[in-house]
């Protein structure tokens, strides 16, 4: 055990000695933070499903369908005028007390700004089909009475009637967005990418200076070796998650959910990185090839995995595709913990695959670890 | 009388599936605290040699007894040995003290001891004012020497070196043996291999000459030098070709005129009567082989060399 560690402190040391160090573990990853996390940053007015009602309705029913529409979901914001700039906006004619009394059919007008976010719009849209459907309700079941009138003396009957919309299952209603969101992408991204770059090119430098054939020299068997690189890998990923979950809470006020949760992200997906790094670094032969195929597969499976933009929002199709990507995996992870508080149970199917893709490369590597020339 | 320190026998070992034997029935025997040379030609085995008792060599046949015990049984014997190979390898980035204590701390050594074995060695390898550098700035030798050292970092009671003198200026070759017959004095048991005569003759306590996977002598230097026995060597050259020459010294061939070794342009005799000598020459003048040059000089090991391999080592 103690070789293991001093075998992979070693690399460890010899990766933070580096030159390019701080640009590859630090500058760069901040570049691709500040980048996407402008990119896709969440509209904060637009977060809550805002509502512009404008309520030209001359009766009393148009005020009392606005209190139908009233939810903690949804922000609402009468006027009588229409404004200048809508985000959207329900238009309550004024004869719309008028027609519902004769019993006359009529439309309401929902109209959107073409940059509203969808997912809010959709949370609008199901409120007002819910209040429309109570109101109606009501209207039937109390026809012909003033139906304020009889809640008011009946204050049990408030609730008879109650709408329940459930949402098509995997509906959407969050979209991760913003640093939440961009921060751990980036950090799955240059997991991927670090530790396949220094990771593979150490163990090219290993075998060329003919370091690993000399450490088998002494007492130390294959098996630690190899456990020792596996090691000094995985450091290097989590020192990288490191850095920049600290940058992440210091600069952009970072939440990472549970933080045990997304720790435990980070170790399987690295892990699986360490194992898929020796085997690069075994079956290349040159430092430029190993450098290109880690950058290439690195940002291939980050934007396809959903670490520049979020899964969530890739048309289904590809999304199948993604799930080739082992950072898919680990970005759906990460959006359960951080997004929608899940706990472990949730996560369970995504550590589990990240664990198979660990296995496959973890035999890649183990048959393919070159240690001579 | 104890037993020897390393006892190897019928080591065989042959690249590409069969097709290429490197090690052929190889034996050695080797006493504690003897500073044995290994001489052979490029392509002898000694590589092979040195990589089958460092472990890293796989798939031969024959025995290697180390103190009593299979080398290959039981891998804390590693821990007892110490390997140099031909090819310098340590961590370009690290300097001298870094290395060291890196490759240390796969013995386990208390750290404080460690560290000053690894000044003590630094010291011996004269590399002491340059322990932090990063070993990509240092000249050949320099790195050489650290090749050298890091072998040594656990003490072991026995030390293997393949051509470690390879590649590096004289003054650098001589810091090495120097620091060979050091380590010897200090009562480590050290194998090194060479195509250098003059390195086993200035080293060694005892010798082996190896050509094509085999031992062809072994002994002193004294005893090697009398399986030539007590005759004058004669160089000559020219310009004349193999085929030539050995058609045209034909007939002098007897009891006192021996062949060593014949190629273009260069022959090697031993006269057991330096008499004989200018009698060659009229005769060869005779069969108007021209001769260039003739040097005549006392037996030595190249002699032995030349007789045994039937070539010259300088290739
Ligand atoms: N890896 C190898 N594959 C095939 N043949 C090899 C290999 N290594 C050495 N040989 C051959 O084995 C013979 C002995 O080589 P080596 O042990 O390197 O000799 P030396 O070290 O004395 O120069 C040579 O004929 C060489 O070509
Ligand atoms: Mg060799």
């Amino acid at each position: 055990m103690k070789k293991i560690f001093h075998i992979a402190h070693l690399d460890l040391k010899l990766t933070i000695r580096d030159k390019a160090f701080f640009f590859w573990f630090l500058a760069f990853p901040m570049f691709f933070i500040l980048i996407f996390g402008n990119l896709y940053k969440s509209n904060p007015a637009d977060k809550k499903a805002a509502l512009l009602i404008v309520n030209q309705d001359r009766g009393q029913w148009g005020n009392y369908f606005v209190k139908k529409l009233e939810s903690p979901d949804i922000e609402l914001d009468v006027r009588t005028s229409v404004p200048e700039k809508i985000i959207r906006m329900l238009v309550i004619p004024a004869d719309f007390s008028e027609k519902l009394v004769t019993q006359n059919s009529q439309e309401l007008q929902l109209r959107k700004n073409s940059a509203a976010n969808m997912e809010a719009g959709a949370v609008a849209e199901t409120k007002i089909v819910q209040a429309i459907a109570r109101l109606l309700s009501e209207l039937i079941i109390y026809g012909n009475r003033n139906i304020e009138d009889f809640f008011a003396a009946h204050t049990p009957f408030n609730d008879l009637v109650s709408i329940e919309t459930r949402l098509p299952k995997d509906t959407v209603a969050v979209v991760p967005s913003g640093f939440d969101h961009t921060i751990p992408g980036t950090i799955v991204q240059f997991i991927m990418m670090m530790v396949l770059i220094y990771g593979g090119v150490m163990v090219l430098e290993d075998r060329k200076n003919r370091v690993m054939e000399r450490i088998l020299f002494s007492a130390t068997s294959f098996g630690e070796l190899f456990n020792g690189k596996l090691l000094g890998r995985l450091l290097m990923g989590l020192m990288q998650a490191a850095i920049l979950i600290i940058a992440g809470k210091i600069f952009f006020h970072l939440n990472l959910g549970n933080i045990f949760l997304s720790s435990l992200v980070v170790l399987v997906f690295t892990l699986a990185m360490a194992c898929l790094s020796i085997f690069v670094g075994s079956v290349l032969h040159k430092e430029e090839l190993i450098v290109a195929v880690s950058v290439l597969a690195g940002n291939v499976f980050a934007a396809l995995g959903g670490c520049w933009w979020p899964a969530e929002i890739i048309p289904p199709t590809f999304r199948i595709l993604a799930m080739v990507s082992p950072a898919y995996w680990a970005m759906d992870a990460f959006h359960q913990v951080i997004f929608f508080g899940k706990g472990l149970a949730s996560i369970l199917p995504n550590l589990l695959i990240l664990l198979a893709f660990t296995s496959v490369f973890m035999v890649l590597a183990l048959r393919f670890f070159k240690i001579r020339e | 009388m104890q037993p020897p320190i390393l006892e190897i026998k019928n080591l065989s070992k042959a690249y590409d599936h069969g097709k290429n034997p490197a090690l052929v029935n190889f034996s050695l025997g080797l006493n504690k605290g003897e500073v044995l040379g290994l001489l052979g030609p490029n392509g002898a085995g000694k590589t092979t040699l040195i990589s089958i008792l460092s472990g890293t060599l796989r798939d031969f046949s024959g025995s290697v007894v180390f103190k009593g015990m299979d080398l290959f049984a039981d891998r804390q014997l590693r821990n007892q040995i110490g390997i140099v190979p031909q090819e310098m390898a340590f961590y370009e980035e690290l300097g001298a003290m870094e290395n060291l204590m890196f490759w240390g701390g796969l013995y386990s050594i208390p750290e404080k001891e460690l560290k000053k074995r690894a000044q003590d060695l630094l010291a011996l390898v004269e590399l002491s004012s340059r322990a932090k550098e990063p070993i990509k700035k240092f000249s050949g030798g320099m790195k050489r020497r650290l090749n050298v050292a890091i072998g040594l970092i656990h003490q072991p009671e026995l030390l293997l070196l393949d051509e470690p003198t390879v590649g590096i200026d004289v003054q650098a070759k001589v810091s090495i043996l120097d620091i060979i017959r050091q380590v010897g004095l200090q009562g480590t048991t050290v194998v090194f291999t060479t195509h250098q005569l003059a390195e086993v003759e200035q080293t060694c306590s005892r010798i082996a000459i190896m050509d094509k996977g085999i031992i062809l002598a072994q002994g002193t230097l004294n005893e090697l030098i009398r399986i030539v026995g007590e005759k004058d060597i004669v160089i000559v050259s020219g310009e004349f070709s193999a085929d030539r020459f050995s058609d045209a010294i034909k007939p002098l061939i007897h009891n006192d005129i021996e062949i060593l070794s014949i190629t273009d342009n260069e022959a090697h005799l031993a006269f057991a009567n330096s008499e004989g000598i200018p009698g060659m020459m009229q005769h060869l003048f005779q069969q108007h082989v021209s001769l260039a040059d003739l040097k005549i000089k006392s037996p030595n090991l190249e002699a032995v060399f030349l007789k045994l391999t039937g070539r010259s080592l300088r290739d």
